[in-house]
């Protein structure tokens, strides 16, 4: 059962991030279902995550991937019932797994009853739901997001023959949150899942909510305002939930969504996870060190998320002009890899399936200050299909097994919802789940030990970091401390071995034992302490004094 | 009387013949040692030229000035001289050998005076070559120094210097050889008080202009930048 | 010697952590905080610049300044440990010093850039002259691009000067360099100037080199090698050079360190020399060959003439065993004609030069003495040179020193000549 004492869960969980439409299919129609998680959650335990983060799963036309939201009390058809949902929740809290799920707030679907209403007449009481204008010309120079498909931030309705305001796609238009009944209804749906027993909400576009004029429209005070709102009910009806933003934001603009604790309780560190694959790019540690320089202190009860892969491209948002090429030129030769101002690849082939790379990668993410998140898929090393539209490319389902649609489904091939990665070096025969749990080495095997060790201690989800900066670029080293428990991580992010001194003055006398063979290493003297270290290899030792 | 006379010229004749019959032996054994000399220096000397050409000798006294010496004094090259001179050293010594083996009293005495005294004049030609080299070459590099530092008289500057060490090198040859030590020690002295004291006054008078110039040169301005303008242009 | 005999413990354990670059910038420093903290600061933004995504480094070899020059250097790294405000750079950029031992430090300092280059495993190592002041950052780009790029493997510069800066170069050391060795490398001897990873590792290769450059002009050596190796050369045009004015200028060391390093090379290189007999081949060159300039410059030079006369006066005896008899007849009637006239011609000037090549190859005299006696017959060229350019238009320079090349590319033969006899001779 899920431990129901510790309010700061969230803080120590390791999420697993996974689509329903692409984990497992019961029924045979070629689409994952609730039914069909539910019979995965064995696999998900033995795994180790602590916490599931569920993609949009509600009615939909599904023009971009379920986050055009048409009905938010409900379940797809194609994903079972809400009876399915409800009885696949209490399977996951009997596991111990905790379930987030997706709220998408900012926008609905152009066919949400809400908005055939409100665009139906100028006085129709769904009117004030949604951001209408005569003309296009409001909130000029807010920039365009999905730069690849939209010309502007207005779409003109042929129905109702105004303009309705969008962020996103054109058939996504943005609810009106200066009305408060948008925001009286908005709780009412997050109550509705809350009730039902979801440990948290994943809210989307949130930076996005308010506009007003002679702004960018992003990040506004009026936003934060919704935000707490929000925040204070849930912390009044529901203690013990967890609001987790999806803004893609600098570290500074990102500060401000945890408040005083009184906004998030935690926020994707977008721009770290770029700059991760351009330090092992680069072989620099400089990308990294920086980027969480800036990164602003945070309350105390708040949290970062961290990942490396998501259902979304690698978004190069969050990097400069010169960095932004250079990720293009490293990781997107091919144009086809490259949407939107980012790239759409999975962990594997982004690493060149190099095993020590993922290795290093996943030990990055799992020692660096927050809360790891996992995308499907990535904890065997699967690969993507850049020839699929848009992000369908890494949203290709499971790879259970060498077997039939590779054990997801039992439907026809050609009626599966997305083809199934087929070339040789990542298709489902090399790579599926089957065969990596038979072996002690392989990928799977390797990812369920890094998660034990994590979960072997609180210092790596809540404790401080400090930086040592040894005259070795190439090694980023850093000092993890929690109360009497002291951690130290070093990480060779170059392909050849490296020598490095480390200034551990501070802790001298202390024994370093590393974490994963529990081994012991010398005490740390007077001198600098030299390590040495294999290509992309790193190092976890708990320091004891002993 | 007759007797007598004939007795004693009978016994001189004797004697003398006996004289005779035992100096001829050590006669021609001194004859044998001179010729058997004559072979060992003539081989001496050819060894000596073949090493002396392996070491290139001549420049390297060409390059202490030894070699303009000897041409100024008509001889032939040094590795010659010095060949020649090791020839007739050791000849020397072997006609000296085979002379002391004639066992002419007095003689003796002589010659193992002069084998001694040799070591010694080998010394002393030695001390007289190399302080020839450093003479030539110091004195040369004061000539090079002085000009390219544009000093006045660079030439004065550098024969003052051979002359010194000529001086002090011919002193210490003869110190060492040991022959009227003291006469050339005041002979040494009293020339070098003099050359000093005519050195003294030459700068002293000749001086002035220079001394004039360095302190004007110092303190005046334009003749500064005259002078920075030279150097630095020059790269 | 070896490496491990010039590479200082501390200096290897900063090598290790630069670990492996592709751009090396080294700079041979003694005292000259003046200049340096913004000369490592153009270097840097040269290379951010223009090499954003390279692995550089740059490196110090200082000569024992005692006045904070490699703080100064180290000032323009790039590190994450420091709390200043870091400019936009990709990547960690590592300026490491290092203080050499020895006496004579500008051998060491090039010996030291050319293992550490080769112990990074850099591709280009460009050598920056710590004096220079008009330094842009394009001049990294014009020097480090062709070997980067297309792969050259050593680039000299070329600059825009006075016509009375450099004269030692145009009337000496270029001229020479492109009779003997047929190529038109027009600063032969460059302060500032970058090799490939290969032209070093070449170098480095050769112990002997190193031990008879310890103190001489390394630089032009590295030019004789690249052109008796067959290297790939390019010239590349970076500028305005300062004025000599605003360098230490010592005319007797300067030409002490150039003609012992063109004097050795002429030995070392013998073979490459004496059997080319072709026409001079121009260098491929980016940006213009030379430009010269004639701002009127206060120039004394009755003086130079007076120290040419009483220079070949005083040592007619040193110059009688270095020059033959008819050359040094010829500079005698040079100094007894009128002042006005001008007496140094071009070809009296060529036969000096290999006359004293020759001399200096067979030793007559201590080398040193040779080059000293150089000196003022060297002032007496410069006379003449000054002279010629007086009231002439830049073209006219060029047209002069052309003329000179010209000359000592006709009297090759001299040198050939003095090489075999006095061989035969001793």
């Amino acid at each position: 059962m899920v431990p129901a004492t510790d309010a700061h869960w969230y803080k120590d969980a390791v999420i697993y991030q996974v689509h329903v439409r692409a984990f497992q299919d019961s029924n045979g129609d070629g689409i994952g279902d609730f039914r069909g998680l539910a019979q995965r959650l064995d696999y998900l335990q033995r795994l180790g995550i602590t916490t599931l983060w569920l993609m949009p799963f509600f009615p939909s036309p599904l023009r971009d991937d379920g986050y055009d939201i048409s009905d938010y009390y409900s379940v797809h058809p194609n994903y079972g019932t809400l009876e399915d949902f409800k009885s696949f929740l209490t399977t996951a809290h009997q596991c111990g797994i905790r379930v987030i799920i997706e709220m998408v707030l900012n926008h609905t679907s152009d066919q949400h009853p809400w908005f055939q209403e409100s665009r139906k007449s100028a006085d129709n009481p769904f009117r004030n739901w949604y951001v209408w204008s005569d003309t296009d010309t409001r909130y000029q120079g807010v920039r365009i997001i999905f730069v690849d498909t939209e010309l502007s931030n207005w779409a003109r309705d042929p129905v109702s023959k105004s303009y309705y305001w969008h962020r996103f796609f054109s058939h996504q238009p943005d609810l009106n949150f200066d009305n408060p009944e948008v925001r009286d209804e908005v709780w009412n749906v997050m109550k509705f899942w809350l009730e039902m027993g979801v440990d948290g909400f994943r809210l989307d576009a949130v930076p996005y909510l308010v506009e007003r004029e002679g702004t960018s429209c992003e990040n506004l005070p009026e936003t934060h305002q919704v935000i707490r709102e929000l925040r204070a009910k849930l912390d009044q009806q529901f203690p013990g939930r967890m609001l987790l933003a999806e803004a893609n934001q600098w570290p500074t603009d990102l500060g401000p969504y945890f408040g005083n604790g009184d906004e998030f309780h935690m926020a994707f560190h977008f721009p770290l996870m770029p700059r991760m694959f351009m330090a092992l790019k680069l072989e620099d540690r400089k990308p990294i060190t920086e980027i969480l320089k800036q990164t602003p202190q945070i309350p105390d009860p708040c949290q970062w998320c961290l990942f490396l892969r998501n259902h979304d491209e690698l978004t190069l948002e969050m990097v400069t002009d010169m960095e932004r090429d250079y990720m293009y030129d490293e990781y997107a030769r091919d144009r086809a890899m490259r949407l939107n101002v980012g790239i759409r690849r999975r962990l594997a082939p982004l690493l060149d399936n190099d095993r020590r790379k993922m290795e290093l990668m996943n030990g990055l993410l799992m020692s660096l200050p927050g809360t790891p998140i996992i995308y499907y898929g990535d904890e065997i090393g699967m690969g993507d299909n850049v020839r699929l539209g848009d992000r369908n490319g890494v949203r290709t389902p499971m790879q259970w097994s060498g077997g039939w649609n590779a054990g997801f489904s039992s439907a026809d091939p050609e009626s599966l919802y997305s083809a199934i990665v087929l070339n040789p070096l990542y298709g489902y025969q090399a790579v599926n789940v089957e065969a990596q749990k038979r072996s002690a080495h392989s990928l799977l095997s390797w990812m369920r030990r890094l998660i034990e060790v994590r979960k072997s201690t609180q210092v790596f989800g809540r404790g401080t970091i400090e930086f040592l900066y040894p005259n070795n670029h190439r090694v980023l080293a850093y000092v993890r401390q929690l109360g009497r428990e002291t951690v130290l991580v070093a990480n060779n992010l170059s392909g050849s071995a490296q020598a490095v001194e480390l200034d551990l003055a501070r802790y001298k006398g202390s024994i370093l034992i590393e974490m994963f063979g529990k081994n012991l290493f010398p005490r740390i003297g007077e001198l600098p302490y030299l390590l040495t270290l294999a290509p992309y290899q790193f190092f976890w030792f708990r320091l004891r004094r002993l | 009387m007759r007797s007598v006379i004939v007795t004693e010229l009978s016994h001189s004749a004797q004697g003398f013949g006996r004289s005779i019959v035992e100096f001829l032996p050590r006669l021609l054994v001194m004859l044998i040692i001179v010729l058997v000399g004559w072979v060992v220096a003539h081989l001496a000397k050819l060894i000596l030229r073949k090493i002396l050409r392996l070491v290139k000798f001549d420049r390297l006294s060409e390059n202490a000035g030894a070699a303009q010496l000897l041409t100024q004094a008509a001889l032939p090259s040094s590795t010659e001289v010095m060949c020649r001179l090791v020839f007739w050293v050791t000849w020397l010594v072997f006609i000296l050998a085979g002379l002391s083996e004639l066992g002419i009293i007095g003689l003796q005495e002589h010659i193992s005076l002069f084998l001694l005294f040799l070591p010694r004049l080998f010394v002393a030609v030695l001390i007289f070559f190399l302080g020839m080299i450093a003479a030539s070459f110091l004195s040369r590099a004061a000539l090079l120094a002085a000009v390219n530092a544009q000093l006045p008289s660079a030439r004065v500057i550098a024969y003052s210097i051979r002359a010194i060490i000529l001086l002090l090198t011919v002193s210490m040859a003869i110190e060492e050889i040991g022959i009227a030590e003291r006469t050339i020690l005041i002979a040494f002295s009293i020339l070098f008080g003099a050359v000093m004291l005519g050195l003294a006054i030459a700068f002293g008078l000749g001086g002035q202009d220079l001394a004039r110039r360095t302190l004007e040169r110092r303190f005046s301005e334009r003749e500064r930048k005259d002078a920075k303008e030279d150097e630095l242009s020059a790269l | 010697m070896s490496e491990e005999s010039i590479l200082s413990d501390d200096l290897l354990r900063q090598l290790i952590s630069v670990g492996e670059v592709d751009i090396l910038v080294g700079l041979p420093t003694q005292n000259n905080a003046k200049t340096i903290g913004e000369t490592a600061q153009i270097i840097r933004s040269g290379l951010l610049k223009y090499f954003p995504r390279a692995r550089t480094a740059i490196l110090d070899a200082d000569a024992g300044s005692r006045d904070g020059t490699p703080g100064l250097v180290t000032a323009a790294a790039i590190s994450d440990t420091g709390e200043s405000e870091m400019p936009q750079s990709l990547r960690t950029m590592h300026c490491i010093t290092t203080t050499l031992a020895g006496t004579e430090k500008k051998g060491t300092a090039l010996q030291t850039m050319v293992a550490a280059a080769d112990l990074l495993r850099a591709r280009v190592c460009a050598v920056i002259s710590p004096e220079t002041t008009r330094i842009t950052p394009e001049w990294i780009d014009r020097l480090v691009r062709p070997i980067y790029q297309d792969d050259f493997d050593l680039v000299t510069p070329t600059y825009r000067r006075h016509a009375y800066d450099g004269i030692l170069i145009t009337n000496l050391l270029y001229p020479v360099t492109r009779a003997l060795f047929g190529r038109r490398v027009r600063e032969p001897n460059p302060a500032d100037f970058a090799f490939s990873g290969k032209f070093g590792a070449y170098l480095m290769d050769r112990e002997s080199w190193w031990q008879e450059l310890g103190e001489s002009g390394a630089e032009f050596c590295f030019t004789a090698a690249a052109i008796a190796g067959d290297y790939r050369l390019q010239q590349s045009f970076l500028g305005t050079k300062d004025r000599a004015e605003n360098r230490s200028a010592d005319l007797v060391l300067a030409m002490r360190r150039t003609l012992s390093a063109l004097f050795w090379s002429l030995d070392e290189y013998y073979d490459a020399w004496s059997n080319h007999n072709s026409e001079s081949q121009p260098v491929p060159t980016e940006g213009a060959e030379y430009e010269t300039t004639l701002e009127p410059v206060r120039v004394n030079r009755k003086r130079f003439y007076e120290m040419f006369r009483s220079g070949v006066a005083d040592l007619e005896p040193v110059l009688a065993t270095i020059l033959t008899t008819p050359t040094l007849e010829e500079l005698k009637r040079c100094i007894n004609t009128a002042e006005a006239s001008v007496p140094f011609s071009d070809e009296l000037w060529a036969r000096t030069i290999y006359e004293f090549a020759g001399s200096y190859h067979h030793a007559v005299i201590s080398r040193d003495h040779i080059i000293q006696a150089l000196v003022p017959l060297y002032r007496g060229r410069v006379y003449t040179y000054l002279e010629q350019i007086n009231v002439a238009s830049p073209q006219k320079v060029e047209q002069d020193i052309e003329a000179v090349c010209r000359t000592f590319e006709r009297c090759k033969p001299t040198l050939a000549a003095m090489w075999a006899r006095r061989q035969g001779g001793s």
